[in-house]
């Protein structure tokens, strides 16, 4: 009798557990997603998924929701898997993107979210302006300022004037490697302030921007960055040894920027001074490893002195460290055609040009 | 009247460089900017009139001085033309109100007179001044001075005391002033550069000091035929641009202390530098290879037809590439 009833409870038990069908939890999860059961839905398409890992909806499903969920690690798993089966959907990398940007994943971030940029179709506007912004947030957190700011300029000229903007393009601006929620409260004044200098720079109000570029430095005359900020905006309409003075005073208050330091040199090679910059290059590029332009500068020089081996290892390096920079392959260009290879010369100059023709095209965006 | 006539050899270079320094001021390069006394173009074409947006346009000469005057049927603006820019097209430079002017009309011979310079055609003016010329910047006028005279432009300011119209031997050369003056005094000189040592990437980048240099071009993102008048650029872009070989370098083809050559076929022998191995011969034709593999291209705007240096097999139909 024991026994009779064991195998009746085992059976039983075996009824219970047995496995739903893949079309059974498509079906549960999709209710539980209409019924707005976010932690119920998604782990009914992940068991889903588990018996049909080729199915793309169910990964797009478990994407969106967790990234509403702000499971961003789960999320950007999802979305891997959901672009692995159609990597022609510009919302699948875009959402992958900013799910690494939110895990910290700051170089497949950008990555990922400029293939959405780029395959652009289907991108709903909403979303390619979210990607837009992230991508020039993620921009300056990995140190590319250069690259960035113009990336804001499409948003300044649309008028948007969300803190959240201005405190990107301070940071920018003063060249500090964070996002704007990893400010510090005691440098979020400072920071602001630069993001309101730099947004009057770039509508154009030139009443208004000297003037708050001389507050900006009476108010922080010793924030690193300040005077490298001035620097740029001097170079724009005014003779370059005003820009030097201001990248003196930068270097005064942060001796180690690479940045300042390569920018002097830059400018008195264009003055035809590479023989005096040569010292002040090399110790901006060995000073910063990780400063594209402090590499570029004293690559562009030894190509000139004909050192162009060296040249060219330090000009790959910059390359390497912003390879959307058209300046940076041009000068690869040069060296390499002086250094007869021929084909890699030819490689960098159409990347320079496509590079140039796409900034031509993306600065009304 | 020749133009050529009007110049002078290189002082005193030409003790030693005899050829080169009593060719090159009358080359282009040497005649490239005209003072009101050198003003050729305009003394051989008097009473030049046009008519454009409402205003009309005259160049005659009055009492020895070209004068440029623009008027709207009541007021009438009038200005002395103190500088010509270029050759056989020309661009005036006017000063107005302690500014610098590019003239809005400039003369072309292709147009058999003066015509809408060569940028300014979307410009509607609204005054008489917008209708005289567009005020240029001063890096502009700097950069106008820099290519077009000598001793015009110090440390990249604007020089016109020590100006001298065309270029001269030190403009190129530099450091021939110090070689000469050392000579002359009997002390030893330093050489200057030897410019021809250069091979073809280095020597794209010192002309294109004036003509614009690849970088230049692609930053100011001038695309299509626009760009065919930036001859370093379309150079640089062709297959055969091998830029460490002195074959296909600007001074290969072009010896600029002397006049551009127009005859197509004699160009060869530079073609012929490269292209002499069967393999690399070409099936069409053995002669005037510049015809086919560099072709006319007009320059919009400016009246003018300039050789692509882009140097590629053209194809019926190809388009004009970059």
């Amino acid at each position: 009798m024991k026994v009779l009833a064991r195998v009746f409870l085992s059976s039983i038990a075996l009824l219970a557990a047995s496995p739903a069908t893949f079309e059974e939890l498509a079906s549960q999860a999709t209710a539980a997603r209409e019924a707005n059961n976010i932690p119920k839905a998604i782990d009914l398409y992940r068991q889903a998924l588990q018996l049909k890992p080729a199915w793309t909806e169910g990964w797009w499903f478990l994407g969106t929701l967790s990234y509403d969920a702000d499971q961003y690690q789960s999320g950007a798993q999802a979305f891997a898997e959901f672009v692995k089966l159609d990597d022609k959907v510009a919302m699948g990398w875009g959402f992958l993107g900013l799910c690494e940007f939110e895990t910290g994943d700051r170089q497949h971030s950008l990555e990922h979210i400029r293939r959405a940029l780029e395959i652009r179709t289907g991108l709903e506007p909403s979303m390619e302006q979210v990607l837009r912004f992230h991508e020039a947030l993620v921009l300056t957190r990995l140190g590319l300022f250069d690259q960035a700011m113009p990336r804001f300029m499409p948003f300044v000229r649309r008028g948007v004037r969300d803190p959240t903007l201005i405190s990107g393009i301070g940071l920018t601006a003063l060249r500090q490697p964070m996002l704007p929620g990893e400010v510090p409260a005691a440098q979020q004044p400072l920071i602001a302030a630069a993001g309101q200098t730099a947004y009057l720079w770039m509508t154009g109000d030139t009443a208004k921007t000297e003037p708050a570029f001389h507050a900006l430095i009476e108010t922080y005359p010793k924030a690193p960055g300040v005077h490298y900020f001035y620097a740029t905006y001097l170079l724009s309409f005014r003779p370059a040894e005003e820009a030097v003075a201001e990248l003196k005073h930068e270097l005064e208050v942060n001796p180690r920027s690479a940045d300042a330091r390569a920018m002097i040199a830059l400018l008195m090679v264009r003055a035809g001074l590479s023989s005096a910059a040569t010292p002040l290059a090399r110790q901006a590029a060995e000073g910063g490893p990780t400063s594209p332009m402090a590499q570029y500068t004293y690559g562009l020089i030894l190509a000139g002195n004909g050192e162009l081996p060296q040249a060219i290892e330090h000009l790959e390096a910059a390359e390497r460290l912003d390879p959307a920079s058209v300046e940076y392959h041009m000068g690869l260009a040069s060296a390499y055609s002086k250094a007869g290879r021929h084909e890699d010369a030819r490689r960098e100059r159409k990347t320079s040009i496509a590079l140039a023709r796409e900034s031509d095209s993306s600065g009304s965006r | 009247m020749c133009l050529a006539l009007s110049a002078q050899p290189a002082a005193k270079c030409v003790n030693c460089h005899s050829a080169e320094a009593r060719s090159q001021p009358h080359t282009p390069m040497g005649i490239g900017l005209q003072l009101p006394a050198e003003q050729l173009v305009l003394k051989q074409h008097s009473g030049l009139t046009f008519q454009a947006n409402g205003y009309k346009y005259v160049i005659e000469n009055k009492d020895g001085v070209n004068l440029y005057t623009v008027s709207d049927g009541t007021n009438s603006l009038a200005l002395p033309i103190r500088y010509a820019f270029g050759v056989t097209s020309q661009t005036f430079v006017l000063e107005h109100g302690g500014h610098f002017y590019e003239s809005l009309v400039s003369y072309y011979p292709n147009a058999n007179g003066l015509a809408i310079t060569m940028g300014s055609e979307r410009v509607r003016p609204r005054t008489l001044v917008e209708a005289m010329g567009r005020e240029a910047p001063e890096d502009e006028i700097v950069s106008c001075f820099g290519c077009h005279s000598s001793g015009g432009v110090i440390q990249g300011k604007l020089a016109l005391q020590s100006m001298k119209p065309g270029l001269d031997c030190e403009h190129c050369h530099s450091g021939s002033n110090a070689h000469m003056e050392a000579l002359s005094q009997g002390k030893p000189a330093a050489i200057p550069k030897k410019l021809g040592d250069m091979a073809a990437e280095d020597m794209s980048t010192f002309c294109g000091g004036c003509h614009r240099t690849w970088d230049t071009v692609v930053r100011m993102k001038v695309w299509g035929e626009l760009n065919v008048r930036f001859q370093p650029y379309r150079l640089a872009n062709s297959k055969c641009f091998l830029g460490n070989d002195k074959r296909i370098s600007c001074t290969a083809c072009h010896n600029p202390h002397a006049d551009l050559v127009r005859d197509d076929a004699g160009y060869d022998r530079n073609c012929l530098a490269c292209h002499s191995a069967p393999q690399k011969t070409c099936p069409v034709a053995t002669a005037k290879c510049v015809t086919c593999h560099m072709p006319k291209v007009e320059l919009p705007g400016s009246h003018s037809v300039f050789t692509d240096h882009q140097i590629r097999i053209v194809r019926p139909g190809d388009r004009y590439p970059n």
